[in-house]
């Protein structure tokens, strides 16, 4: 893209705007995603910089490309991704500080240096490169997307046919590491899920919601039992217990 | 819309070798949905050995073959065929391993691997019959080997990398014992191996660049022809090279190798180590052989350094190692470098050295790994140094097999390992690249102290209390170790015929 | 050397004459306890089938016409790398159809004595059972008998080799077979190392022929002889001959075959009397071309017979160790063989047939010395033998007939086979007849006096017994082939004479018109008289028994005693200055050499240590790793292609 604009040829003022404004956006992505602390924020990035992709190959006459990266990366893969963090919650017991000495800093210098030599290399061997071919390719079998599918069928065929060998592979994994085949009589029935939620040492009401009882509506504030003890049950264990101000943990006048 | 749309020729008999494995391991996922539990594991390991059987039986038939097909994504020629041969007859020998039953009961694989570790549930399936996945899984990374090594564009074979990758991943996970080990392996290997195909995939974005063909045979050709700045073409090497290293194990990129090795159940470990090699290997070839031949002479002096840094690196290592499987795997990243030698030997005796190379240290390993699988006590495997000891006394038999193994390894003359030792260090003196055969000769000097060492540990020590016992081989584990001991010293004996074979193999169809 | 002809019909098959005792060696020491039961037997049927076969062999070759009477087959190439080309292949001659026979057929009768042998074996301190101990000890046979047809049968140098330390390392693990004694442990030992010193010379030679002439093959090999320097053969005919002379138990090397005999007496018969220990006459004898090609070398083995034959028949005549005798005369008998060999031309086949009779007696020696051992609880020492003659009545005549033979008394093996050795000797031109033909005829007369005082002791004159001995007879399972050994050297003299020149004409050459000294009549004359004067002497002197204790003696007993200070003089010549070398070499080498080694050592152990914790086991750690390894290798190749190391 850099190239073409430097060369100055068939790059319409659009496609420069378009480039300008939104090759910021990709690469400020991407860092986020890499920098984010949290893995939904990092997916969520990723889903910016790919959203600018899609953009950049539709500018660069490959509609097809384009529309698979909005819908299968950003629609499908990347929302898949953000169903499963989820699903399995963010457990706080995740650190995040770094005990390898001088792992960050090594990791800056040599990533650094590396994503350097690589682009300041592309950046010059592609200098000059015409942009060449594409009317010819798009011609010969009627369209951009056609032209894809044709060589998908014929020259890519037998690749075609792998990936999908590739993806059974795939779902067999996930069936593999993630289903426990339960054995007849292993899962306990309705009479007797009843029995012992009813049987004794366990609380059968709903647990109570946090912020009840207390001056504070925040979900952080644990709920105030009758006793006027506070219930740990009542929030989510991630989350830190919130410190009460002296007027907030004082009795209130309901006790009495 | 347009009507002229033409399939390629396929010649399908070429092929034939991939598609009988990919349809086996289809066939065997099938065989997991609809077969009764406790038939799976005969009817899977009979078909899978019939499968790979077959396969080989098809790659001897096509013997003599030179032919690009596919559209130009299979080459089968003479490497490829040779290369497909060796891997598919450790294919068999691994896939007994995978199948032995007997000397743990259950076999080497967990149940249910999604059962959280050291839970009820998990106590309670500490006898249960293994996963059968497992071999539809070692097929696909069998079926994706074998295209890796014929693969004669890159996009073809970065597909094959991923599927042979893929059920290894998936495999290493698998560990009856040691479930966290094993699971960490998996995840190590995964995330470093995706990490290195990025690098792959990056190369050969920037070779497509250079000559607007991602085919090996148009790379060469455009080394000639291409306006493109040739800077481009280098990074591309570096970067596809630097992929394929990571398969192979070589330094600097053979950091996972141990770790994966340990974790990962021991069938799985014979596996990699022979059959992953092979593949690697043989994809290594041909990228340098037939479409960067041309540079031979600028890629020559820097994958020397990585050869020389990854004996030594594998020798140096190997020798404060105290768990046989962790010394196996630097000793397999020494002998990646040995391997490299042959292949920096550029031309026909460099290729052939190389592929023979390959040959008899897979059959070393997988006898090697037989053994380790045997050596036990109540909590499994027992692969630290010190409760070897002794071994000798005890189980003279095959402790024996494991001191041949060993020496083959260590390269003492009448073992296979010593002709491909030197079939490679010849090779390397032939074309005048006399330093890496000093470097090969130092580590091969260095590393032949830590394999001695165990056979010294088996033999001269006494048996104490701490020494493991020696479970009798099954069927399986038997024949896996008869033909692996076999062939290290029949390649040792009688090498002629192989090296033949080799060497009439070894022309690349560009 | 005369042509090949084509490995047809059963010569197809040669490399089956090895493969069935290898084969049968691997099942017994592989097949562990199973093979207890039936082991034994089928090592004696293996050997007994290779013997079948070697005589199938032996017809078809001799159908061949005289002059392409040989078959070479080539099994595979070992290597061929450069100039280096080894084939594995084998030459089945006259030469070697010969010594297969010898082998196998000797071989076959000494493994059924064995299983007499055995079930009778003494007990020891090994921790295995009679079942365990016997097939180990057949394993051990039967890999003895693979290697020793390797070695005859080998078309190269190199294989001869193979063959030759297969036979090193079977006759170690036989001598220390009861490993669990100390005498039979250090005698295991010493044969190892002096042989060592002998192989050293051999390989040696191997090397030089390769440097000279590109190749091992006999065929090769022989081709090339004419080309080389006089030195040259000097040195490798020198080198060869030190190979023989470690395996034969030649002077000087010959101490450790007495010791040898710690071994079970089936092994001392086969190998250290009838096969091995002739090994170093079958490398001289298949070196001819290149022992002929060369005067002085000739020169220098005949004498090395002669005062071998001479050194053993004198030690011979002091031992009381009925064992032990019987070693020394194989040293003396053992002599002649090289004796004749060294004396070139036709007397090559004269010594061959010594060594073909001299397998059947001497073997028959010792198994009777086994029997009578065995009848005596033990005993070894023939002070304490005396009238065994009534009451092991076969053991006896057998005995009684391989002391005819051995000393030579017409018409039994003996007499034909060393006569004419004495004759050939005799027919040296010059001084050196003289010297030759005296020193042979001088050791007829000693091997006659100290056989007699042998047998004499052993069999006749008074009961020496320890009190409450009982001899008794040895079962007929040792007693046949006592019997079928004492047939062949009663008959296989004669026959031998006649045939086996003739046999063994494709591989000599044709004999020459003898212009000797003395005439063939008068030297059978001169030897039976010193012969006749040995015996009756020996006779005579032990008739009525012999002291107990070792009476004192003039300085030359004591000396044989001493076995000629052979022991002494090894000390003093090779032992000392070796210690003081080596006390010299570990002083440089713990100082220096260990010093570098040791440090080398360190310094990899350390730099591994070190290297290792760089293996943390964090994937972010291996990444980073994998990160500064990619961005060196695209550097190097950017900065390759852009010419900055050109």
């Amino acid at each position: 893209m850099s190239v073409l604009l430097a060369q100055g040829v068939e790059v319409t003022a659009g496609e420069a705007w378009t480039f300008w404004l939104l090759a910021p956006i990709a690469v400020i992505g991407a860092l986020g995603m890499v920098l984010a602390r949290n893995a939904v924020h990092s997916a969520l990035w990723l889903v910016l910089t790919m959203l600018a992709l899609g953009v950049f190959y539709v500018v660069q006459s490959a509609p097809f490309l384009g529309l698979v990266q909005v819908v299968v990366y950003t629609g499908a893969i990347m929302m898949l991704f953000l169903f499963v963090l989820m699903l399995v919650g963010r457990d706080a017991a995740d650190s995040l500080i770094e005990t390898l000495r001088g792992q960050r800093a090594a990791a800056v210098l040599v990533g650094g240096g590396l994503a350097a030599l690589l682009a300041t290399g592309t950046y010059r061997w592609l200098e000059g490169t015409p942009a060449a071919g594409l009317a010819e390719a798009n011609a010969e079998h009627g369209g951009n997307t056609e032209g894809l599918a044709n060589l998908l069928f014929s020259r890519w065929v037998l690749g075609f046919e792998l990936t999908g060998a590739l993806l059974i592979v795939a779902a067999l994994g996930a069936l593999m590491l993630t289903h426990i085949v339960r054995e007849p009589g292993e899962r306990l029935s309705q009479p007797e899920q009843m029995r012992a939620r009813f049987a004794p040492g366990n609380y059968p009401a709903p647990k109570p919601g946090p912020g009840v009882f207390a001056t504070s509506s925040s979900n952080t504030t644990p709920a105030k039992l009758p006793d006027g003890t506070a219930s740990p049950r009542s929030i989510s264990p991630i989350l830190p217990i919130r410190e009460l101000t002296a007027a907030e943990a004082a009795d209130k006048e309901t006790e009495r | 819309m347009t009507t002229d749309f033409q399939l390629p020729a396929i010649d399908y008999q070429a092929i034939s070798p991939l598609l009988i494995l990919f349809g086996v391991a289809c066939l065997g996922v099938l065989v997991e949905a609809f077969v009764p539990r406790p038939a799976r594991r005969r009817v899977q390991l009979g078909m899978a050995l019939v499968g790979v059987l077959a396969a080989l039986g098809a790659v001897v038939l096509l013997a003599g073959t030179n032919v690009v097909t596919a559209g130009g994504s299979v080459t089968v020629d003479g490497p490829a065929l040779f290369m497909q041969g060796a891997l598919l007859a450790f294919g068999v020998v691994a896939l007994l391993l995978i199948g032995e039953r007997r000397v743990e009961p259950g076999g080497a694989f967990v149940a249910q691997p999604a059962i959280t570790v050291g839970s009820e549930a998990d106590q309670r399936q500490a006898s249960a019959p293994g996963a059968t996945e497992v071999f539809p899984l070692a097929m696909f990374s069998l079926g994706g080997m074998a295209l890796f090594i014929a693969a004669s564009d890159l996009l073809t074979m970065f597909i094959a990398l991923e599927l042979l990758s893929l059920p290894l991943y998936l495999m290493c996970a698998l560990a009856r014992r040691h479930r966290l080990i094993s699971q960490e392996a998996a995840v190590k290997y995964f995330l470093l191996g995706a990490y290195a195909s990025g690098f792959f995939l990056f190369g050969v974005v920037l070779a497509y660049g250079y000559a607007g063909s991602v085919d090996l045979a148009a790379i060469h050709a455009a080394v000639d022809t291409s306006q493109m700045n040739p800077a481009l073409l280098y990074a591309a090497l570096a970067l596809i090279v630097m992929g394929l290293l990571f398969k192979t194990a070589a330094a600097p990129f053979h950091v996972w190798a141990p770790d994966v090795y340990q974790g990962a159940p021991t069938p799985i470990t014979a596996f990699m180590a022979a059959c992953t090699k092979v593949a690697a290997f043989g994809a290594l070839l041909r990228v340098t052989y037939v479409a960067f031949e041309r540079l031979a002479w600028d890629w020559l002096p820097v994958i020397g350094v990585i050869a020389v840094l990854t004996m030594l690196v594998g020798a140096v290592l190997a020798v404060t190692q105290t768990d046989l499987k962790r010394l196996l795997a630097y000793s397999s990243i020494a002998n990646a470098g040995f391997v490299l030698v042959g292949v920096l030997a550029v031309g026909r005796t460099g290729a052939s050295s190389a592929m023979f190379y390959l040959v008899a240290y897979g059959f070393a390993v997988l006898g090697a790994f037989a053994v380790i699988s045997l050596v036990r006590d109540r909590e499994g495997e027992t692969t630290h140094l010190s409760r070897w000891a002794g071994l000798g006394r005890r189980s003279p038999l095959v402790a024996g097999v494991f001191t041949v193994v060993m020496l083959a390894l260590a390269g003492i003359p009448l073992t296979g390992g010593f002709t491909a030792k030197f079939a490679v260090f010849s090779a390397a003196l032939e074309v005048g690249e006399g330093w890496l055969v000093i470097a090969g000769v130092v580590s091969s000097v260095i590393i032949a102290f830590p394999y001695l060492r165990v056979v010294v540990m088996m033999w001269l020590s006494e048996p104490s209390e701490s020494t493991a016992t020696m479970v009798a081989p099954g069927l399986l584990t038997g024949t896996a170790l008869g033909i692996g001991a076999l062939a290290v010293v029949g390649l040792g004996v009688v090498p002629g015929p192989v090296l033949d074979l080799a060497h009439d193999a070894a022309l690349f169809l560009r | 050397m005369s042509e090949l002809s084509e490995a047809s019909g059963l010569l197809g098959y040669v490399w089956l004459l090895v493969a069935i005792p290898a084969a049968s060696a691997a099942v017994l020491l592989l097949a562990g306890r199973r093979a207890d039961r039936w082991g034994h037997l089928l090592g004696c049927a293996s050997v007994g089938a290779a013997f079948l076969l070697g005589l199938g062999m032996f017809g078809q070759l001799a159908d061949l016409d005289e002059h392409r009477r040989a078959v070479e087959q080539q099994l595979w190439t070992f290597l061929a790398v450069g100039d280096l080309r080894v084939d594995f292949g084998l030459l089945f001659d006259p030469l070697a159809a010969v010594f297969v026979l010898l082998i196998t057929g000797v071989g076959f009768l000494i493994h059924v004595y064995a299983v007499g042998y055995l079930a009778h074996a003494p007990h020891d301190q090994t921790h295995e059972s009679a079942g365990t101990a016997r097939r180990r000890f057949f394993g051990y046979f039967n890999l003895f008998v693979a290697a020793m047809l390797v070695l005859v049968l080998g078309n190269n140098y190199l294989l001869l080799y193979v063959g030759w330390e297969g036979v090193g390392l079977a006759s170690y693990l036989l001598i220390a077979f009861w490993f669990s004694r100390p005498a039979a442990a250090t005698a295991g030992k010493k044969a190892f190392l002096m042989n060592r010193v002998g192989d050293a010379g051999f390989i040696l030679a191997i090397f030089l022929l390769f440097a000279q002439v590109g190749t091992v093959q006999f065929s090769g090999v022989f081709a090339g002889v004419a080309g080389m320097s006089s030195t040259v053969l000097l040195v490798l005919g020198l080198l060869l001959l030190l190979g023989a002379t470690g395996k034969s138990g030649q002077f000087p090397l010959q101490a450790w075959l007495p010791d040898a005999m710690e071994g079970p007496t089936p092994v001392s018969a086969l190998i250290h009397a009838a096969t091995m220990v002739t090994a170093g006459v079958y490398l001289i004898a298949r070196s001819h071309p290149i022992f002929s090609a060369n005067l002085t070398l000739q020169t220098v083995v005949v004498s090395v017979g002669a005062a071998t034959l001479l050194i053993g028949a004198i030690i011979g005549c002091a031992k009381d160790d009925i064992k032990r005798v019987l070693a020394w005369s194989t040293v003396s008998q053992i002599g002649y063989m090289f004796l004749a060999v060294g004396l070139g031309g036709v007397a090559y086949a004269l010594g061959l047939i010594h060594l073909l009779a001299h397998g059947f007696f001497k073997a028959g020696l010792f198994l009777g010395a086994g029997s009578v051992m065995r009848g005596m609880d033990d005993q070894v020492d023939i002070r304490r033998f005396g009238g065994l003659w009534r009451f092991l009545p076969i053991t006896w005549a057998t005995f009684g007939l391989a002391w005819l033979a051995i000393i030579g008394i017409p018409p039994l093996s003996g007499f034909f086979s060393k006569d004419p050795i004495i004759a050939a000797a005799f027919d040296r031109p010059g001084w050196t007849g003289w010297l030759f033909g005296g020193a042979a005829l001088l050791g007829a007369g000693l091997t006659a006096f100290y056989m007699t005082r042998l047998f004499v002791l052993t069999f006749h004159g008074p009961k020496r017994w320890t009190e409450g001995q009982r001899p008794h007879e040895s079962p007929p399972v040792m007693t046949i082939p006592l019997i079928l050994l004492a047939v062949g050297t009663v008959a296989a003299g004669w026959l031998m004479s006649t045939s086996v020149v003739d046999w063994l004409t494709p591989v000599f050459g044709e004999a020459p018109e003898p212009h000797g000294l003395l005439s063939h009549g008068q030297v059978t004359a001169l030897t039976m008289a010193v012969v006749v004067i040995g015996g009756v002497g020996g006779w005579a002197m032990f008739r009525n028994g012999t002291a107990l204790a070792p009476a004192p003696a003039g300085p030359v007993v004591t000396a044989a005693r001493a076995n000629l200070y052979g022991d002494a003089v090894n000390a003093a010549l090779f032992e000392k200055p070796g210690r003081w070398l080596t006390r010299a070499l570990v002083y440089v080498d713990n100082k220096g050499i260990d010093g570098i080694v040791n440090g080398l050592a360190a310094a990899v152990g350390g730099g591994s240590a070190r290297i290792r914790r760089l293996q943390t086991g964090f994937v972010r750690s291996y990444a980073m790793s994998m990160l500064l390894g990619a961005l060196l290798i695209v550097g190097a190749f950017v900065a390759v292609q852009a010419g900055w190391f050109a």
